[in-house]
């Protein structure tokens, strides 16, 4: 970005010069040393270079882009922060990548209807720092919220550990703004009104792994902070009690805020990572219960989940003493990705979701592929609503050892499948689970979906490669077939 | 787990036949009693370029269509029951025909329920409420379909049938195909199984009713900032009118409805925040758990449907309102001076979610301008107006859904791409698709 005009002009191809035009010289990256940190996003494991990086400063700029691109063929796909976990914003085809980094303004917060309009490239958690001093915050909360950005969100449907009692991404969304394949600019129920005449566009296009359109400008749900809070920590001697302690809390009818498990080499992570608590070394499992809400209302609550634990044999259980031990308690769970790399020189994470009855079953599995593959498998989790993120421990420098991991991934992936759970809870499908998405989803369930992306974003010149399988042959020869018969 | 049978809805599909006063009638009617049979009936239409309506509970006759018959009324009342309930994992599986209070009173013994409040429990069902999106009062505090539903099986007019999501509480593999059935007016395919995540019923309900004088309906705003302000959390703030207030309470005032749904210390806490903080000159009423049930059993039924709409002297319309929360007030307050004396609105909205319902009954003439003006109203403020129930007569000459949104064309694409004949519910939905 600091190198000479006339250098770079020298360089440049028809393409990018025009681009630059649009967005201005020092908005844009084409020359190989600067565009290596655009090669891959938070899944590694695939590389691949983009044509250019733009940065854009309106909704404008991008829709001048997309339409350049659209009118000359090039492949295009947008990026936030890049802290996707199943390879999203990875360029397969040459893209020029959209960075929404740059439009990253909060454009107005409306608190007595309760909603807050940002650009994409606001930072989740900086939505919530900007209105906690009056009280008010942004629910969806991805481990990464410090970071990850909101237009990347809803190109996810991102989760969270509070989104048991508060839903994901997709239940906060009001309205968006959204620059379409072919550049143009629509806007899906301004003013955040809900159920606006219509198919649901706003439901399709969050959590469409940026396939349809780029999200430009949102209008989003702030909710008021629950009036206290308080968070169970309960340590367990097997997974097996730990389980039947989820589903006793669930029965008991308690909506807890947040329900998170980690078993015995997830804790021995997180000890090792930036932000210990002190977990005793030779438990099988911890679970973090949050409770929120009217204070009146929450000591109850707790008293239960303290009775529902002890009758599922908890060695240990505490109640949060103070903020600070709380915040503690989750910057060790938050981080828990992250802290795998003190014990594992690399690790993959998947992201299957099961339903709740399942998960003694499921992580018995998961051990049975952790002993068949021979690597070590951590499983940080939200247990409440059955969302599993078992981290696969490895070391790329050993050969076929990368094979392996990702092997036992889609083993992982194959079990939540086999007990009619999905392949992915808020992490995305992206590269990372293409051809998995065939273990829930039959051909035509792939085709009603591809048809939805036909409409929108009918080059496919938007991201593409991501989401979907490539067509098997089997679907080809069946399309043939009937193409004969209709002849006949 | 096994299936369920149902008792049979006391609407017999051959009474929906008869009358014509809301159209979206069939010249032949099928009842399917299963999936099969259901993607049969649909492929054979589709070869054979026949037009296909879908009904179910029968209430919702009023809501679009520009057409009196179609070649095949596809009833799937009888399509009912639960098919699959695990407690644990707090999912339902359940079919079409199945009605809101069947699958209420089914979850029930389970301490759970279905955190939906749409009209007419008795008769709407699951698969025309989500069809038509359909929500209640305590959408403010637990969504709508689109937050509850995780999965649907579907036929399309081809014949074939398709799972969308799946029957996990949290799931983003492939595109969120559920959200586009829900609300497409069945105009894509036809739901043939819903699945659902549950709640546990509260273990405290309670409800407030603040009743505030006309003048002093700027205070009342003041004092719902503060609560929307608070940390108290209402299931409900629905706005009642006088006309509305006079029905349910024989009181000419407006009636902020203020429900409660958590453990009982929770509740009582709140209440008193209410007592203690609503400004002078409002009479505060409190009815707890079955009183306030069954009052809002009552309220579920304040809106005319087809099903018991047999008023021949006078018209009725339901309209649907969309705007930003606050502005019910703004609504409420118009309400007044549209109503004329050949014609009443009884009106309620949500201060949550901004969905207000307006109940206009009178001379036609007069129900038709009212709809107009509050159509172009709401469009000026960058919301809408959909007439949800309206005889099939006038929905030709008002056009019940309003204008077509810059991005119609996607809609359009939509359409063409899954029922490329037209062969399920033409002309029902917004745009006429």
């Amino acid at each position: 970005m600091f190198r000479s005009k006339r250098k770079r002009q020298t360089r440049k191809d028809v393409h990018v010069a025009q681009l630059e035009a649009i967005v201005g010289p020092t908005e844009i990256l084409y020359e190989r040393e600067d565009l290596l940190s655009y090669d891959c996003d938070g899944f590694t494991v695939h590389k691949a270079m983009p044509k250019a990086v733009v940065f854009p400063k309106n909704t404008e700029e991008v829709a001048a882009i997309v339409r350049y691109c659209s009118v000359h063929n090039l492949p295009f796909l947008a990026r936030g922060a890049g802290t996707g976990l199943s390879g999203g914003a990875i360029p397969l085809n040459g893209e020029v990548i959209i960075s929404l980094g740059k439009m990253r303004n909060l454009l107005s917060v409306d608190y007595e209807n309760r909603q807050a309009v940002v650009q994409p490239g606001f930072v989740n958690l900086k939505l919530t720092n900007s209105i906690s001093n009056k009280g008010y915050y942004y629910a969806p909360d991805p481990s990464s919220q410090y970071v990850c950005t909101i237009g990347g969100n809803v190109a996810e449907n991102a989760g969270g550990a509070h989104c048991l009692k508060y839903g994901v991404t997709t239940n906060h969304i009001l309205g968006l703004e959204v620059v379409l394949p072919n550049g143009e600019i629509i806007e899906i129920s301004e003013d955040g009104i809900p159920d606006s005449p219509g198919y649901d566009l706003m439901g399709l296009l969050t959590g469409s792994e940026g396939t349809l359109g780029i999200v430009t400008k949102i209008t989003v749900r702030i909710l008021k902070n629950p009036q206290g809070k308080q968070t169970v920590l309960a340590y367990f001697d097997n997974v097996e009690d730990g389980s039947r302690a989820v589903s006793g809390i669930i029965s008991a009818g308690i909506v807890p805020a947040a329900l998170e498990m980690m078993d015995k080499t997830a804790i021995e992570g997180v000890e090792a990572g930036a932000y210990p608590v002190g977990h005793p070394d030779d438990i099988e499992a911890l679970l973090l219960i949050e409770v929120d809400g009217i204070i009146a209302g929450i000591d109850e609550q707790i008293d239960e989940i303290l009775t529902v634990c002890k009758s599922r044999n908890v060695r240990e259980v505490k109640v949060a003493e103070s903020e600070e031990e709380r915040g503690k308690w989750w910057a060790n769970r938050k981080t828990g990705f992250g802290a795998m790399g003190a014990i594992s020189p690399d690790y993959l994470v998947q992201d299957g979701v099961i339903p709740r009855s399942k998960l003694p079953e499921v992580l018995r599995r998961i051990k049975e592929i952790s002993e068949e593959s021979g690597l070590r498998i951590a499983n940080i989790f939200h247990a409440g609503d059955g969302n599993l993120h078992p981290l696969i421990l490895f070391d790329s420098r050993v050969p076929g050892e990368t094979e392996k991991a990702l092997e036992a991934g889609t083993a992982c992936l194959k079990a939540c499948a086999d007990v009619g759970g999905s392949i992915t809870g808020e992490h995305g499908v992206g590269i990372e689970k293409k051809e998995e998405m065939r273990f829930i989803f039959t051909d035509e369930e792939l085709e009603a979906q591809t048809r939805i992306r036909e409409v929108f974003n009918p080059d496919d010149l938007l991201n593409k490669g991501k989401l979907f399988p490539t067509p098997s042959r089997c679907m080809d020869v069946k399309k043939v077939i009937k193409d004969t018969v209709a002849v006949k | 787990m096994e299936i369920q049978d149902m008792p049979q809805t006391s609407i017999t599909a051959s009474s929906m036949l008869k009358d014509d006063k809301f159209g979206n009638n069939g010249v032949e009617m099928a009842v399917p009693g299963s999936e099969e049979e259901i993607a049969d009936i649909l492929h054979k239409a589709n070869e054979n370029g026949k037009k296909i309506a879908i009904i179910s509970g029968g209430t919702k006759r009023g809501y679009g269509g520009l057409k009196n018959d179609y070649d095949i009324l596809l009833s799937l009342a009888q399509y009912k029951g639960v098919v699959e309930h695990t407690a644990g994992d707090m999912t339902v599986t359940v079919r079409p025909g199945t009605t809101i209070k069947e699958l209420q009173d089914f979850l029930r013994e389970f301490d759970q329920m279905a955190s939906i409040d749409p009209a007419w429990p008795e008769q709407a069902t699951i698969g025309g409420v989500i069809a038509a999106n359909e929500s209640g009062p305590k959408r403010m505090k637990y969504g709508s379909a689109r937050d509850l539903v995780i999965g649907l099986r579907v036929a399309y007019p081809d014949g074939t049938v398709i799972r969308t999501g799946g029957k996990v509480v949290k799931n983003v593999a492939g595109y969120d195909m559920n959200k586009l059935f829900i609300g497409s007016m069945g105009t894509l395919g036809v739901i043939t199984e819903v699945t659902m995540k549950l709640r546990p019923v509260p273990k405290c309900e309670s409800l407030v009713k603040l009743f505030v004088s006309k003048e002093q309906l700027e205070d009342l705003k003041t004092f719902v900032v503060q609560i929307q302000d608070s940390m108290i959390e209402p299931a409900s703030l629905e706005l009642v009118n006088p006309a509305l207030s006079k029905k349910l309470f024989n009181r000419d005032v407006y009636t902020l409805l203020v429900a409660f749904e958590d453990v009982e210390n929770s509740v009582r806490y709140q209440e008193k925040w209410i007592e203690d903080n609503k400004l002078s000159g409002m009479d505060m009423d409190v009815s707890s758990q079955t009183e306030a049930q069954a009052f809002w059993n009552a309220f579920s039924k304040v809106s005319p449907n087809s099903l018991t709409d047999d008023e021949v002297n006078s018209t009725r319309a339901v309209i649907k309102i969309g705007s930003k929360n606050l502005d019910v007030f703004e609504w409420l307050a118009e309400a007044e001076t549209l109503q004329t004396k050949n014609m009443t609105i009884k009106m309620h909205g949500g201060l949550g979610h901004g969905i207000t319902n307006a109940i206009c009954t009178g001379n036609e003439s007069e129900v038709k301008q009212a709809i107009e003006r509050i159509r172009s109203r709401a469009e000026d403020r960058k919301g809408y107006a959909i007439v949800k129930h309206l005889p099939y007569a006038l929905r030709h000459e008002i056009d019940v859904w309003g204008k077509k949104p810059a991005y119609f064309f996607l809609f359009e694409g939509i359409k063409k791409k899954n029922d490329p004949n037209n062969t399920l519910n033409h002309k029902r939905f917004a745009g006429g698709i």
